[in-house]
């Protein structure tokens, strides 16, 4: 419990985002600590996608804060680009490079952000894949690549980084089944080293084993949020009653 | 005429032809890479007045005749005190024609990029000029090859727009005017300058598709 001291990592204050007429954020309040794993969950259409993604500026929004460390979130230009080279994202579809090898995909952002040697990058970069189990793939390009390998190479290229926090935006919803685990195991591993994690998915396993906190939004509104067991066994909210039932078949 | 006489009369003039040809064409082709490049840049800019001045350049020299362009150039320039030679004017004309749908070319492989690639690298904290010359720019310039590669073949096909003016030594299409003003040639100075563009388009047709086989990016 020192961590509740500490500057929450990630803090977003009566956040506001319309899409013309539809309101996709509605007065969102929401703080993650150092270390802490926050998984957003929902149905879809719900704004998770949405909120996680404001995270970084890559969707802006209408009026609120958003602090990371205690710093408002720059709008635009070097200073935006300082702030999300410190925060990983990994998408639902993985948006590797695709002209560029596993390999140059993990250096591309030490080296041209970080200003790391090349030959410092590389091994770094090998040891990463290593990591995430990829390492014999480190020469293909990624159309080589299985879905599950690609986003763990996506995820390697994240870490690379060094980032304070990573955002996970759906990152197995574009996966075949059998390859769901790969990439959860990686999460995991990560969630166990003391990575701060926003993870929007639809892996309730994962959300039950893994998150500190689980937030449940819907119609752009932060309905619930608790600890996971307390909201898997007993929601408060009716709304969230219903959606845990609407999934319970799966 | 019969080819024989014809080459043997003017055979060199021929040659140069050929190579004035190829000289306009490899200088216009570059002057419609650099530009084409740069009003694409100004298309995908951040910055909305410049996207709008690039799409304008894009509608307005795609849209005109370059044979209209070119008297503009020839005729109308001068009177703004501007005044170039014949081969300059002819490399103008086609440099503002050709980078119009050079710029194109390059649109549409941009297109093939995908923002979530774009998104990525905003992500990871790559400035707007590192995500153009990393990620941008190398996949649009790969994926538009076999484009460029027509560009290029009809870059040399405009280039015969410099028949239209007095320009020395003449191209091959100059040539031809030149040959059937002097004598009465027939076809066959037509067939000459015609075989010479089409083993120069079948060339660089050939090492497009290699090019575009070497460096194509799989998705």
């Amino acid at each position: 419990m020192t961590d509740t001291a500490q500057t929450p990592v990630i803090q977003l204050k009566d956040v506001n985002k319309h899409y013309g007429p539809l309101h996709v954020l509605k007065d969102i309040n929401l703080t993650v600590d150092k270390g802490e794993v926050l998984v957003i969950i929902g149905p879809s259409g719900s704004g998770k996608s949405t909120l996680c993604r404001t995270i970084n500026r890559l969707e802006t929004i209408d009026s609120g804060q958003i602090l990371i460390e205690g710093r408002p979130l720059p709008q635009e230009g070097k200073a935006l680009a300082e702030v999300r080279a410190e925060i990983g994202m990994v998408f639902q579809s993985f948006n590797l490079f695709a002209h560029r090898t596993i390999l140059d995909n993990v250096t591309m952002g030490p080296v041209e952000v970080l200003k790391t040697p090349k030959q410092q990058a590389q091994d770094e970069a090998l040891v990463l894949l290593d990591r995430v189990g990829v390492k014999e793939q480190a020469a293909k390009v990624p159309a080589q690549l299985s879905g599950g390998q690609q986003q763990r190479v996506a995820i390697a290229r994240s870490l690379a980084m060094h980032p304070k926090a990573m955002l996970f935006d759906e990152p197995t919803s574009a996966l075949d089944p059998e390859m769901i685990n790969e990439v959860l195991d990686v999460m995991v591993g990560l969630a166990r080293d003391g990575m701060t994690m926003v993870v929007v998915t639809h892996e309730m396993g994962f959300a039950r084993r893994v998150a500190d906190r689980v937030v449940f939004m819907a119609d752009g509104a932060i309905i619930e949020e608790g600890a996971p067991e307390e909201f898997f066994t007993h929601p408060k909210t009716k709304r969230a009653q219903e959606f845990l039932d609407s999934i319970k078949g799966h | 005429m019969p080819l024989s006489e014809l080459l043997a009369t003017y055979g060199g003039m021929y040659v140069t032809a050929l190579l004035t040809t190829w000289s306009l064409t490899a200088v216009s082709f570059l002057g419609v890479m650099v530009l084409g490049l740069l009003v694409t840049v100004l298309r995908v800019c951040p910055v909305k007045p410049l996207r709008v001045v690039g799409d304008l350049y894009v509608q307005i020299f795609r849209n005109i005749p370059g044979i209209s362009l070119l008297v503009f150039v020839v005729y109308a320039l001068p009177n703004l005190n501007v005044v170039w030679d014949y081969r300059t004017c002819v490399i103008v004309t086609v440099v503002l024609v050709g980078s119009a749908f050079g710029s194109e070319n390059l649109m549409s492989g941009i297109n093939t990029i995908g923002v979530g690639q774009i998104e990525a690298a905003r992500s990871l904290g790559l400035t707007f000029t590192q995500i153009l010359r990393q990620i941008v720019v190398p996949q649009a310039v790969r994926s538009a090859i076999l484009p460029m590669t027509n560009l290029l073949i009809a870059v040399m096909l405009t280039t015969a727009l410099a028949s239209q003016t007095p320009m020395k030594p003449p191209e091959l299409t100059g040539l031809v005017s030149y040959i059937n003003t002097r004598t009465v040639g027939g076809i066959t100075p037509f067939v000459a300058s015609a075989l010479a563009y089409a083993g120069t388009a079948f060339v660089i047709g050939f090492v497009g598709n290699r090019i575009d086989k070497k460096v194509r990016i799989i998705r």
